[in-house]
């Protein structure tokens, strides 16, 4: 093999050769360049393999042959094989990214491009402090030349604030180094290291410039205007090398340097990584310059990796496995972006949705986001896993907090661009295509998934690129050329099939969630038929909401029940999104998700204590005082899914603006994953008291009010299908009230409302659905009197409301009925009177549904108005009969839970299954003759009504007279806007958008507040420098001032 | 003599320093960078320095066998000489800036570079 000491020499060669070549050899001199940057990407891919795969030890390389400290030394392990491999092929790639650029600038461009990488690579190997600030000056210099690359005019001004920048880091590094150097006697690392400098005179002041020095070369909060600047103005291709090669070679010269002042100086790396990467996401929000905030997104990932290298030492073996992911991530992420801009014509973060005519470039997109905030299956997802639970099992709590505020920023601003990218005004002529670059961009894609791979196998968590529901939903992305049906076909086979190879294997909890989530999901992707044509980017995103849901259900420890969390939830954002006008409401779902999932991942690493491979059962284990905490934590992560008050501002929006087959799954399915969570929270953990508070108390108060709200809410939509989403809030709100009931019949209660709001919702959601397409409206005053026209859905809307509002003879019945068994042994009192309150709330709007839609007057323009489309109706059909044969025999499903739940509750069953007939101790229940009942005083009454007006005779729609006046169009006689102004008028003050307005503040301040501090970025080099001078001081009358 | 040098060392970094961040000019800051990294440059030295001890040359006049005690430590020397090179690089580049500056904006003026900011 060919010593690592080639890479330098190699760049360090051809960069000199290319000087020699006549200045015409212009494709001489590009082929020149090409081979040395891929024939130091071949050596240090070649120890790479020999270090990962061989086991080789680490080499020592000596120089002038002689040993250290009389020598430089250069060192090359696994970490340095892997960064050098980066160096060598982001600079590869940014010189075929590039051509055009370089074959105008000439040979000398060429040669620097060598240099750069050359002395990003030396940084990484050499042992020697004052060789690394060789490196570290080359680095500058050739960022200076590199910088001015660009067509910017501006990167002029940017490459100056720079090396003004640069003076005085080597300054402070010079002064630092040579009086460590007079304390130690030697200039090698790790003789420095070995040596102790803090022990002498003056040490630790020496090696507090040198830190400073390589500190500031990472842009740490405040001191990095001048990264910014060339951030924005340098040639897209440098950028990516500014921030995945500089970047990477930099921090990991950190790394070496904080060998030297050792453990007690790490500290004071997480708090300025810390301060970074949060304050950095923060401006970040206000940015509306792409490559500006890519910048400020690479600034803060900089930040976040310093912070886990202060963190080394609590981290132990896990220290490579989060850094280097971490790092892996933002590098390879952050290159692509900054590819794709130069693909971009222009520069506004709305502009890139020019992408969006190339499916490619959008999934290209979309990776890089995923890898950059860490979703799952990419590195930075196991990173954060293991990081969190180190924090967390060592008290970290505070870093850990920040940690996961700063990311939850960072993915808002990053899916907010997404957003725009797919719903934005595509320009016409908004892409600089050119098949180079687009290789490279998609090339960095094709990296980022062989680290995921990469990752995952190293976890010891479970490859989740092995897990076969993620792969069945990745299937579906080569797949997207296929016609829309075709691929329907497909996804329901894959649905129903793993349900019924899987479901003998699932528990009866498992199996009532599964049954709705897969099976029931394949009857609804019934509807999805209708389409027509390719549909291109709902089966990815449908699949993958899916397969996070089948592998919830599966999941036996925490990780792989966050890691299918977070893929559902990403999955339902896609789809989500996918609606007309969803993009505010798909970002506000996925924030508020997000969050969630932040606050779970934050449970669930404090529950397991630094345990390895944390059961989901062993959550009962836990122990005060972790316990209400964790406890607290992983409820509200979950309540975030259902919605529940306070958090459920997303829902509306998100349901209703989805498109007409989405929302059944989002609402129908996508839910109950919140309720399947807090099932199982509940099960093992069960009551929680904190600081002398019951915390089911809490949620019991939490689900009646947002049972309250959803409800008062929805009676004064106009929209049906927002009518139907805040339905689903008080729905929800019941199901929770019924949880956290703790006693057996709320819990299956809650079960039952888990069946119950499934079928009717979805079937509610297509009817609405079904009618608004042919209407073209969601208004629901401006339809009406369409029951002649559209009967079927009628019946199904009919069914269905009949079911929520919860009278017999349907299922519904079933669930208040066991409810007031319930609520007959809980103690609760005053929120059993709100729920009670709810109730009737619902017939308000139900009514609605049935009053404003179906019958009333017909409008003129829906006079030609046809029955919805057959396959949107077959799924209503469908539910129709289940909801009949739930009402029926409902015992089918029920008793097996109830017998499941029996041994929570003191092993006795809440109720007695008998024969068709249900007894508990207050009462008895019997569908069926509750069926025959209602269905003889239905069919009497009908008879009666058609004896009684045997002699009617139809009128025409106008023939009618009010007060001496013939109305003459429909609206005039249909009461239908605003129908509930009284009630309105009464119970308005309850409906105050308050949450919203609290949301919205928030989000305010966060923003106006990054508006206003990011001014201290002048643009002037001088007050750069200020800035880094007052980092300097104030770091240091913090820091020494307290050592 | 050496805590001579090496004040005069400090001095002149912190007149640089003041003249880099005082001066709108660049070549001003410029200069003003030089006299700083001068000052560096003899930091550097003034901390090599050993009192009574000659230069790191061996020839005649001092031997490869008493070298140890008699030398001063090179060391220092040779990375003032390699901190001059790269300062001159700097120096280089940064006067190559301001001349394209120059050109594009027809004033030396560091706070009329202000394009980029935010």
């Amino acid at each position: 093999m060919v010593s690592p000491l080639y890479i330098i020499a190699v760049g360090l060669g051809a960069a000199f050769l290319l000087g020699l070549l006549p200045e015409k050899w212009q494709r001489a001199a590009y082929g020149v360049t090409l081979l040395a940057l891929a024939l130091m990407g071949w050596i240090a891919g070649s120890w790479l393999w020999a270090f990962a795969l061989q086991g080789a030890a680490p080499v020592e390389i000596f120089t002038a042959g002689t040993q250290p400290p009389f020598a430089i030394n250069f060192r090359v392990g696994l970490a340095e094989a892997s960064l050098a491999l980066l160096m060598a092929l982001t600079g590869l790639h940014a010189a075929l990214y590039m051509r055009d650029t370089l074959f105008k600038q000439g040979r000398r461009a060429m040669a620097v491009l060598l240099i750069f990488v050359m002395a990003t690579c030396g940084v990484i190997f050499t042992r020697d402090l004052f060789n690394l600030f060789v490196f570290m000056e080359l680095v500058v210099i050739s960022t200076g030349g590199l910088v001015l690359l660009s067509a910017d005019r501006r990167a002029l001004g940017a490459g100056l604030k720079y090396l003004i920048v640069s003076q005085l880091v080597s300054i402070l590094m010079l002064v630092g180094m040579v009086f460590a150097y007079h304390a130690t006697g030697t200039l090698n690392i790790d003789g420095m290291a070995a040596a102790q400098v803090d022990l002498f005179k003056g040490g630790a002041l020496a090696f507090f410039l040198m830190l400073m020095a390589v500190l500031a070369e990472l842009k740490p909060f405040p001191a990095n205007g001048w990264g910014l600047d060339i951030y924005e103005s340098a040639h897209p291709a440098f950028a990516a090398l500014f921030s995945a090669a500089t970047g990477a070679a930099t921090v990991y010269a950190a790394d070496k340097l904080l060998l030297i002042g050792g453990a007690q100086w790490l500290p004071l790396a997480s708090a300025i990584g810390i301060v970074t990467f949060v304050v950095a996401n923060i401006f970040a929000l206000v940015q509306d310059n792409d490559r500006r905030l890519l910048g400020y997104s690479s600034i803060a990932q900089v930040g976040l990796i310093l912070t886990v290298i202060g963190q080394r030492d609590l981290l132990g073996e896990q220290y490579y496995f989060v850094a280097g992911g971490i790092l892996l991530a933002h590098a390879v992420a952050k290159a692509g972006l900054f590819w794709l801009s130069g693909l971009v014509a222009a520069r506004g973060l709305g502009d890139w949705a020019a992408l969006r005519g190339h499916p490619v470039l959008v999934f290209a997109f979309v990776t890089f986001i995923a890898l950059l905030v860490g979703l799952p299956p990419f590195p930075g997802f196991y990173a954060k896993w293991e990081l969190a639970h180190a924090l967390a099992a060592n008290g970290q709590l505070w870093l850990l907090g920040l940690i996961l505020f700063g990311a939850l920023l960072e993915a808002a601003y990053l899916f907010r661009w997404f957003g725009y990218v797919l719903k934005r005004e595509q320009p016409q002529t908004g892409l600089l295509l050119q098949a180079i670059k687009e290789d490279v961009a998609l090339s960095a894609v094709v990296v980022a998934w062989l680290l995921a791979y990469l990752w995952g196998e190293l976890s010891g968590q479970g490859n989740l690129l092995q897990a076969i529901p993620l792969l069945f939903a990745l299937l579906f992305l080569p797949l997207d050329w296929l016609p829309a049906k075709l691929k329907n076909g497909l996804a329901v086979a894959g649905l129903v099939g793993w349900f019924y190879l899987h479901y003998p294997s699932y528990d009866a909890l498992q199996l009532i969630f599964a049954a709705v989530m897969l099976p029931g999901g394949a009857i609804i992707l019934l509807a999805s038929f209708q389409t027509q044509q390719r549909r291109v980017g709902f089966y990815p995103a449908a699949m993958l909401m899916f397969a996070g849901l089948a592998m919830l259900i599966e999941a036996k420890t925490s990780f792989a029940f966050f890691a299918a969390w977070e893929l559902l939830t990403v999955g339902s954002y896609f789809l989500i999104l996918r609606g007309k006008h969803s993009e505010p409401h798909a970002l506000s779902y996925i924030v508020f998700s997000l969050g969630g999932a932040f606050l779970m991942l934050a449970g669930f690493a404090l529950a397991a204590q630094g345990v390895p491979d944390f059961k989901i059962a062993a959550l009962a284990q836990v122990a005060e005082p972790f316990a209400p905490w964790v406890f607290a934590l992983l409820a509200i992560g979950f309540m975030t899914k259902t919605a529940a008050v306070g958090v459920h501002i997303w829902l509306p929006g998100a349901h209703a603006e989805a498109e007409t087959d989405v929302s059944p799954l989002v609402s129908g399915i996508l839910l109950k994953a919140g309720l399947f969570g807090l099932f199982v929270l509940l099960m093992t953990m069960g009551k929680q008291q904190l600081y002398g508070v019951e915390l089911t108390h809490v949620m019991l108060w939490i689900g009646a009010i947002s049972a309250l709200i959803g409800n008062l809410l929805a009676i004064f939509q106009e929209d049906a299908k927002r009518l139907l989403a805040y339905s689903s809030i008080g729905q929800m709100g019941y199901a929770l009230f019924g949880l956290a009931m703790m006693n057996h019949l709320g819990w299956l209660m809650a079960l039952m409302f888990v069946i119950n709001h499934y079928i009717y919702k979805s079937m509610l959601f297509l009817s609405v659905g079904g009618v608004a397409k042919r209407t073209g409206t969601r208004d629901m005053y401006r339809m009406g009197g369409l029951i002649t026209l559209m009967p079927l859905s009628f019946i199904a809307t009919m069914i269905g409301i009949i079911a929520v509002s919860g009278v017999p003879p349907l299922s519904g019945f079933g669930g208040r009925w066991i409810f007031y068994n319930a609520i007959m042994t809980a103690e609760y009192r005053l929120p059993m009177v709100i729920i009670f309150l709810a109730g009737p709330i619902a017939f308000l709007y139900l009514f609605r549904l049935i009053h404003t839609i179906f019958l009333g007057q017909l409008k003129d323009e829906l006079r030609t108005v046809k029955e919805a489309p057959f396959w949107i109706v077959l799924p209503q059909m469908i539910f129709v009969v289940a909801l009949l044969v739930f009402a029926l025999v409902p015992g089918m499903a029920l008793r097996h839970v109830d017998a499941y739940l029996a041994p929570f509750f003191g092993g006795q069953s809440g109720l007695d299954w008998a024969g068709l007939t249900i007894t508990s101790e207050f009462g008895y229940w019997s569908p069926v003759s509750i069926m025959l009942v209602i269905g003889v005083i239905f069919a009497t009454l009908f008879a009666w009504l058609l004896f009684v007006n045997r002699r009617a005779q139809p009128v025409k729609q106008f023939n009618i007279v009010f007060a001496g006046e013939r109305p003459f169009r429909p609206e005039t006689t249909h009461f239908a806007w605003n129908f509930f102004a009284p009630y309105r008028k009464a119970l308005g003050f309850l409906t105050q958008p308050l949450v919203t307005i609290f949301w919205e503040t928030l989000t305010e301040l966060l923003h106006s507040a990054a508006d206003i501090l990011r001014r201290m970025y002048t643009g002037n080099g001088q007050t750069y420098a200020i800035h880094l001078l007052a980092f300097v001081i104030i770091v240091y009358l913090l820091w020494m001032g307290g050592l | 003599m050496d805590w001579i040098a090496m004040a005069t060392g400090f001095i002149l970094i912190l007149m640089g320093l003041y003249g880099a961040l005082t001066n709108r000019n660049i070549l001003r800051i410029i200069v003003s960078f030089s006299v700083a990294n001068t000052g560096v440059n003899l930091v550097l030295v003034a901390v090599g320095y050993m009192r009574g001890r000659t230069a790191p040359i061996l020839d005649e006049a001092v031997p490869m066998a008493d070298a140890v005690t008699r030398i001063i430590d090179p060391l220092p020397q040779a990375l003032v000489l390699t901190a001059i090179v790269i300062g001159l690089g700097v120096t280089a580049l940064m006067l190559t800036y301001a001349y394209k500056l120059y050109e594009e904006k027809g004033t030396l003026d560091i706070s009329k570079c202000r394009d980029l900011k935010w």
